[in-house]
C-alpha cells in the first residue's frame, strides 16, 4: 500500500524536442534568412513536410502531456483508492499503445522513460512486456506473406495415410479381402463340347440356301406352271442338287461372305488335316455321280484346288449328314484340345496368382495384427511418459522448494519409471 | 490580371508564412528550457526513487506549462501549414485556369505532352505533399483523411485526383488515375481527364465509377485506425503506372512520410501476390467491388 503511494503511474516521457538543426534543414535555412530573402515557392514542400514533422511532435507531446497531468492530478485527488488507480492505468495502457514507442526512441535516437527502478517500478513492469508485446506484433509483418500456398498442407494430408495407426476397419477390410470370392468356381468351371463351328456354320449357309431357293422357286413357279406341281421334299432334293453343284464355281469368283467365310473354314481344314486327302477323292465320285456334269466343267477351272474341292464336297456331305466321317472328330478333337489347353493353362495361372494374392492379403493380417498390438504398447508408453514427467515435475518443484522429496513421491517415479521401462521391453521385444 | 493578383497574394502569403516560421521557433525555444526542466525533474524522482508531494506538486505545475506551450506551438504550426495550403491551391487554381485556357485556345500549345518520366517524379511528389492530418486531442480523423472514405453524397471538386474505372478500348475494365473536370448534378455524372496525357482521353463516368483519393495522410502515430490494416483488400497505384490494381496490404505506413507495403494480385507469381512494393497513402484506396474481373 505504502509503495503504491509513493508511485503514481507516471512514465516519465521523454519531452525533448525535436532537434530541428538535423531533422529539419528547410526550416533551419528559413529560420536563419531575413525578411527580405523570404521563401521560394519551390521550397513549400519541403516546408510541409517539415512543419508537419514538427507538428506531429508537438501535438504528441501534448497528448503525452494532458495524460500525464491527468495521471497526476487524479492520483493526488484520490489517493489509495486503488480502484481508480487500475482504471488510469488501463487508460494508460490503451493510450501508450497508440503512441508506438521504439519509435520515437528511433526517431529521437535516445532511450526515453527507460524501466529503471525506482517509484516507476510497477509501472515500469507494465511496459516491459507491452514493448515486447510492440515488437511482437511487427515481427510477422516483415515475414513474406504468401496467402495462397497451401501445398504444405496437401502435402501432410497425403502422407498422413501412410503414417496413421492402422484402425480395427482396416483390418475389418482385410479379412472380408480374405474370404474366397462368391464367382470363384465360375472360372474353374470347363463348359461342356458344343456343336463345332464348322457344322454350325454350315446348318446356317443351308438354311439360309433353303429360303433364297424358296423365294427362287415361288417367282420360277409363276412363271414356270409344271414345276410348281413338284412336291416340297423334290425341292430340298433339288435345292440340295444344286448346291453341290453350283458351290464350286463360287471359288473362283466369291460371292457372299458366308459362303466365303465356308470356303475358308475349308480350305483350313484342308491345311490342318492334309490326312483326309485321300479317302475322300473316291466318295464324291461314287457319290454324286449324277450332279457331275457341271462340275465337270468348273474342274479344269479350278484344277490346282483339287484338293480344297475335295474337301469342300467332303465337308458338304458332311453337313448333309451323307457322309459319317470319323476322321473329321478326330481333326476338331485336336482343335478343341487346344481350346481346352488354354482354358486349362489359364486356370492353372488364375490359381497361382490367387493363391500368392491369398498369401499376401494374410501376410498383411498379420502385420496389421501385429502393428495394433505394438499400437497399444505404444499408447501405453505414452501414457508412462506423462506420468514419468509427472513424477519428474513433482520432484523438481519439491527441489525448488527446497526440501528432500516424500518417499511416496520417490516411489512414484520409481513406479512410473520402472512401468515404462517394461513396456518398452514388450515393445523392443 | 487575376493572375497578377492571384501573384501579389502568394507573395503575401509567403511573407506571412516567413514570420510564423519565426515564430514557431521562438515558441519551440521558449518551451525547450521547460521541457528540460522536466527532464531533470523525472530523473531526480527516478533516483531518488519516490515521489514527494513536493515533486509532484512541482511535476504538475512544470506539464501544465509544457502543456499550454505545446498548445501555443502546434497552433503556430497549424497556421502555417493552412498558409501553405493556401499558397498550393492558389498555384493550383492557376494550374487548372491555364489548362482551360490551353483547352480553349488550341492555337497555341502550352501544355504540351509531358513525359513519362516527369509525370510519375509529378505524382510521386504530389503524394509527398498530400498534407498530413494532425488532429487536436480527441478529434477523430474526417473523411478522405487516409483510409476513411468520403461521405456518400460527396462531390469531387474540379482539379481533384480520383481513380476512374473506365473501359479500356479492349472492352476491359481498368481503375486509372484521373482529374476531375466537371460534375453534373443532373446526370449525377463526372467528367474526367486520364491524368496519363498520352491517352488524352476524356471520361464522362457515372459517379459509381468514381474514387475520390484521399486528401490527407493518415498519421500512423496518432490515428492508425484511420489506416488500412494489413491484408485488408485495396485498390493501389502500381508503381511506374497511372493504374490501380486490387491488392492486400501488406504493412501499413510506420511513420507519416512512409508508404504502404502493398502486394498486388498478380498471377505470374506462384502465390498469386506480387513481392511487397512501395505505394504512397495518397494512392490507396478502399476496394468497392469484390467480384473478380
Amino acid at each position: 500500500m505504502s509503495e503504491l503511494k509513493d508511485c503514481p503511474p507516471l512514465k516519465y516521457y521523454d519531452f525533448k524536442p525535436v532537434e530541428h538543426v538535423k531533422v529539419c534543414p528547410r526550416y533551419t535555412a528559413v529560420l536563419g534568412r531575413s525578411e527580405d530573402d523570404g521563401i521560394g515557392i519551390e521550397e513549400l514542400d519541403t516546408l510541409q513536410l517539415e512543419l508537419e514533422t514538427l507538428l506531429s511532435s508537438a501535438s504528441r507531446r501534448l497528448r503525452a502531456l494532458e495524460e500525464q497531468r491527468q495521471i497526476l492530478t487524479d492520483w493526488q485527488d484520490k489517493k489509495g483508492d486503488k480502484r481508480f488507480l487500475k482504471l488510469s492505468k488501463d487508460a494508460d495502457l490503451s493510450a501508450s499503445s497508440r503512441h508506438p514507442k521504439p519509435k520515437k526512441q528511433k526517431l529521437e535516437g535516445k532511450a526515453g522513460h527507460g524501466p529503471g527502478p525506482g517509484p516507476g517500478r510497477p509501472k515500469s513492469k507494465n511496459l516491459q512486456p507491452k514493448v515486447q508485446e510492440y515488437e511482437f506484433s511487427e515481427d510477422p509483418q516483415d515475414i513474406p506473406r504468401n496467402p495462397k500456398n497451401d501445398a504444405p498442407n496437401r502435402f501432410w494430408a497425403s502422407v498422413e495415410p501412410y503414417c496413421a495407426d492402422i484402425t480395427n476397419e482396416e483390418i475389418r477390410v482385410l479379412e472380408e479381402l480374405l474370404k474366397p470370392p462368391e464367382d470363384e468356381g465360375e472360372y474353374y468351371k470347363i463348359p461342356a463340347l458344343g456343336k463345332h463351328y464348322s457344322q454350325r456354320w454350315a446348318q446356317e449357309d443351308l438354311l439360309e440356301e433353303q429360303r433364297e431357293g424358296a423365294r427362287a422357286n415361288d417367282k420360277k413357279k409363276s412363271l414356270l406352271g409344271p414345276l410348281s406341281e413338284i412336291d416340297a421334299k423334290d425341292v430340298d432334293a433339288l435345292l440340295k442338287k444344286s448346291e453341290a453343284q453350283h458351290e464350286p464355281p463360287e471359288d473362283g469368283c466369291p460371292f457372299g461372305p458366308l459362303t466365303q467365310r465356308l470356303l475358308q473354314a475349308l480350305v483350313e481344314e484342308n491345311i490342318i488335316s492334309p490326312m483326309e486327302d485321300s479317302p475322300i477323292p473316291d466318295i464324291p465320285v461314287k457319290d454324286d455321280g449324277v450332279g457331275t456334269s457341271p462340275r465337270s466343267q468348273g474342274k479344269p477351272f479350278s484344277v490346282p484346288h483339287t484338293r480344297s474341292l475335295e474337301a469342300r464336297i467332303k465337308e458338304e456331305l458332311v453337313s448333309h449328314g451323307l457322309l459319317d466321317s470319323e476322321e473329321r472328330q478326330g481333326a476338331g478333337g485336336d482343335s478343341e484340345d487346344e481350346v481346352l489347353a488354354e482354358l486349362q493353362k489359364r486356370q492353372a495361372e488364375l490359381k497361382a496368382l490367387s493363391a500368392h494374392n491369398r498369401a499376401r492379403k494374410q501376410e498383411l493380417l498379420r502385420l496389421a495384427r501385429e502393428e495394433m498390438r505394438k499400437q497399444e504398447l505404444r499408447q501405453r508408453v505414452r501414457v508412462a511418459d506423462n506420468e514419468v514427467m509427472e513424477a519428474f515435475r513433482r520432484i523438481m518443484a519439491a527441489r525448488q522448494k527446497k526440501r528432500t522429496p516424500t518417499k511416496k513421491e520417490k516411489d512414484q517415479a520409481w513406479k512410473a519409471l520402472k512401468e515404462r521401462e517394461s513396456i518398452l521391453k514388450l515393445l523392443d521385444g | 490580371m487575376a493572375l497578377v493578383s492571384a501573384d501579389t497574394r502568394i507573395a503575401e502569403l509567403l511573407t506571412e508564412l516567413h514570420q510564423l516560421i519565426k515564430q514557431t521557433q521562438e515558441e519551440r525555444s521558449r518551451s525547450e528550457h521547460n521541457l528540460l526542466n522536466i527532464q531533470k525533474t523525472h530523473e531526480r524522482m527516478q533516483t531518488e526513487n519516490k515521489t514527494s508531494p513536493y515533486y509532484r506538486t512541482k511535476l504538475r505545475g512544470l506539464y501544465t506549462t509544457a502543456k499550454a506551450d505545446a498548445e501555443a506551438e502546434c497552433s503556430i504550426l497549424r497556421h502555417a501549414l493552412d498558409k501553405i495550403a493556401e499558397i498550393k491551391s492558389l498555384l493550383e487554381e492557376r494550374r487548372i485556369a491555364a489548362r482551360m485556357a490551353g483547352v480553349y485556345n488550341d492555337s497555341d500549345p502550352p501544355r504540351k505532352t509531358m513525359r513519362r518520366g516527369v509525370l510519375m517524379t509529378l505524382l510521386q511528389q504530389s503524394a509527398m505533399t498530400l498534407p498530413l492530418w494532425i488532429g487536436k486531442p480527441g478529434e477523430s480523423p474526417p473523411p478522405l483523411c487516409g483510409a476513411i472514405p468520403a461521405s456518400s453524397d460527396y462531390v469531387a471538386k474540379q482539379g481533384d485526383k480520383v481513380a476512374a474505372r473506365v473501359k479500356a478500348v479492349d472492352g476491359d475494365e481498368q481503375w486509372i488515375l484521373a482529374e476531375v473536370v466537371s460534375y453534373s448534378h443532373s446526370t449525377n455524372k463526372y467528367e474526367v481527364d486520364d491524368i496519363d496525357e498520352e491517352g488524352k482521353e476524356r471520361h464522362t463516368l457515372s459517379r459509381r465509377r468514381i474514387i475520390p483519393l484521399p486528401q490527407w495522410k493518415a498519421n500512423p502515430e496518432t490515428d492508425p485506425e484511420a489506416l488500412f490494416s494489413k491484408d485488408q483488400l485495396v485498390l493501389a497505384l502500381y508503381p511506374q503506372t497511372t493504374c490501380f490494381y486490387r491488392a492486400l496490404i501488406h504493412t501499413p505506413p510506420p511513420r507519416p512520410q512512409d508508404d504502404y507495403s502493398v502486394l498486388f494480385e498478380d498471377t505470374s507469381y506462384a502465390d498469386g501476390y506480387s513481392p511487397p512494393l512501395n505505394v504512397a497513402q495518397r494512392y490507396v484506396v478502399a476496394c468497392k467491388e469484390n467480384k473478380k474481373k
